[in-house]
């Protein structure tokens, strides 16, 4: 470390620059993986905080929950516990009564006596205590507790009567409402009660009915509309930005080692052992790298203080530390070519002349 | 009790009949206490000839033995270590690092030899020899070009070694400067008690010299 932190120290503004582009580097991969974990978030919060393990739904709907329709005969015939709670999920948009603006939302109808509406943490309000009762996402600020409403195609009118933190699915807030007002809000016939059951045991759930199937967690996630593609674009995106993020530190190394080579050829004349001067470009990568991490992640502390509630990112200690560790990993990989440079110095070429 | 011994050194770059010799059945011996000047003008094999002295080069046949040891036998590696050990290279150009203080230039030698550098005393002695005790804490873009020759010679001895190898040390120095560097290294060879080989074109460094050699064309004659 010797070498290295002694030469970054009198090239302060050289080392200054590089460590600043993989520190906005760092920062733009920070801020992506925050992105796309806050858009999944948005995907996924409902789903979490029910823990689910498993699902079963309509085999034509794909997978889409909200495209799922069950008889009460099907319900029936599938096994249920306090593991599992049934569904009824629809896209559907909400207004205050007497006003025409609408909010998309996802209407999710559960039963009181099941493990989702006992298990549902409220900021403000209280738990429905009639039928036409809901509880609604606390991403629904423009709307209060007590607030009359209507929901979909029904024209009953609902009171909100609680807040919930964390109820979003698939990109949409949650009003959580009584499963006997899911089918007139979807505006489908009454015969049909559910979209299907959910279980938080980690026994998947099963089915002898070939007009059902059941999803695991993982796919049931993947089948959400958009939710892949989305995940895909921003993966692909992560991925590019440590590959260039990879050619940037290897280029600069490079361009940096090739720059030394006289000095560099004079040490090994002088004996300087080859592992010596090959260990401290590693050494030096990981200066380089440690401090432009730093730097990223400073920038993205303060951007997440300066960025507006609208924009959905998610910072998750585990994930950060696992993309930087991603960087530094890389950043160390663009230092085997400048090393690799190194070990073919020869010292001969500082002699005469 | 000779140091450095080169016993009938051929160095020849080709084959057939594009091999050429750059020296041509070279011997040589040097003892401690010797300030052995090799002349010779451009492309006599000078360089060739410097660079097998300090083990960077392998001679096509001879042997060339430094306190005993045939350093044609050794590994790469064990070249590394007889060269970190035995020679002190005071080169042309480039001799210091540039992001290294003068007194973090022999702190780099301690990192990597552990054992048998300079003590504090033989050091502070070097150092007001040279007269570079005064630029300890500077850069060598703030040193003259002089005060970055003796800085260069300070290093080479500081690792304590038995031979000190010198690459034209009076290139582009006036005749003052020329006449404190030829002093400098024949007080280094004399006083303590190094082998010192200069490879140079200056005969300005001819009266300092004890022994004094001729290399032409890659023979290498004994003049004094």
């Amino acid at each position: 470390m010797f070498l290295a932190w002694h030469e970054m120290k009198y090239e302060k503004l050289r080392y200054g620059l590089i460590i600043t582009v993989i520190g906005l580097i760092a920062f733009l991969i920070f801020i992506i993986s925050s992105l796309a974990l806050g858009l999944a978030h948005q995907n996924t919060a409902a789903i979490d905080s029910w823990h689910t393990k498993s699902t079963l739904m309509n085999k034509d709907a794909n997978g889409n929950m909200g495209q799922s329709v069950m008889t009460e005969s099907e319900l029936a015939a599938q096994t249920q516990n306090k593991q599992t709670a049934v569904v009824g999920i629809t896209p559907t948009n909400i207004s205050k009564t007497h006003k025409s603006d609408h909010d998309a939302v996802q209407f999710i109808g559960i039963n009181s006596d099941e493990y989702i509406a006992q298990n549902l943490k409220l900021s403000k309000g209280h738990q429905p205590k009639h039928q036409n009762e809901v509880i609604i996402s606390d991403k629904l600020s423009q709307y209060k507790v007590n607030d009359k409403i209507r929901i979909g195609l029904d024209d009953t009118e609902y009171t909100v009567s609680g807040v919930t933190p964390d109820a979003l699915y698939n990109m949409a807030p949650v009003v959580y409402g009584n499963l006997k007002n899911w089918s007139p809000i979807k505006g489908i016939n009454p015969t049909f009660k559910a979209s299907g059951l959910i279980s938080k045991s980690s026994a998947s759930l099963q089915t002898n009915d070939k007009r059902l199937k059941v999803y695991d967690r993982q796919s049931y996630l993947d089948n959400l509309p958009g939710y892949t593609a989305q995940k895909m674009t921003f993966i692909f995106m992560i991925v590019f930005l440590i590959l260039i993020s990879l050619i940037v530190v290897t280029i600069f190394l490079y361009i940096l080692t090739i720059q030394k080579l006289p000095n560099l050829a004079v040490l090994r004349a002088q004996g300087i052992p080859n592992r010596y001067l090959v260990q401290n470009t590693f050494n030096e990568t990981l200066l380089i790298m440690i401090l432009a991490i730093g730097f990223g992640a400073v920038l993205t502390a303060v951007s997440a203080f300066f960025m507006p509630n609208s924009v959905p990112v998610y910072f998750d200690l585990p994930l950060m530390l696992g993309v930087a560790g991603g960087i530094l990993g890389t950043g160390l990989l663009g230092s085997f070519i400048p090393m690799w440079v190194i070990t073919k110095i020869d010292p001969v070429t500082v002699i005469g002349g | 009790m000779t140091t450095l011994a080169l016993k009938h050194i051929n160095k020849t770059f080709g084959s057939g009949q594009n091999k050429v010799y750059a020296l041509k059945d070279v011997s040589f011996e040097t003892a401690p206490g010797d300030l052995t000047l090799i002349l010779g003008p451009s492309g006599s094999g000078k360089s060739t000839l410097l660079t097998i002295l300090g083990g960077l080069q392998t001679p096509t046949t001879g042997d060339m033995v430094v306190n005993n040891q045939n350093i044609k036998k050794l590994t790469q590696h064990q070249r590394e270590t007889f060269r970190l050990n035995e020679i002190g290279f005071v080169l042309q150009s480039y001799n210091l690092v540039p992001y290294l203080t003068v007194s973090d230039q022999f702190t780099l030698v301690d990192h990597v030899k552990k054992q048998d550098n300079l003590d504090d005393a033989d050091f502070e002695q070097v150092i007001k020899q040279l007269g570079i005790e005064k630029l300890l804490h500077q850069y060598p873009s703030e040193l003259s070009g002089g005060q970055a020759q003796r800085v260069a010679i300070a290093r080479a001895l500081y690792a304590n070694p038995s031979i000190i190898l010198a690459d034209e040390p009076t290139a582009a120095l006036d005749s003052d400067r020329v006449i404190q560097v030829g002093q400098l290294l024949q007080s280094i060879a004399h006083q303590q008690n190094k082998s010192v080989v200069t490879v140079t074109h200056d005969i300005r460094l001819k009266e300092f010299a004890d022994h004094i050699y001729e290399l032409v064309d890659g023979e290498l004659t004994q003049v004094k």
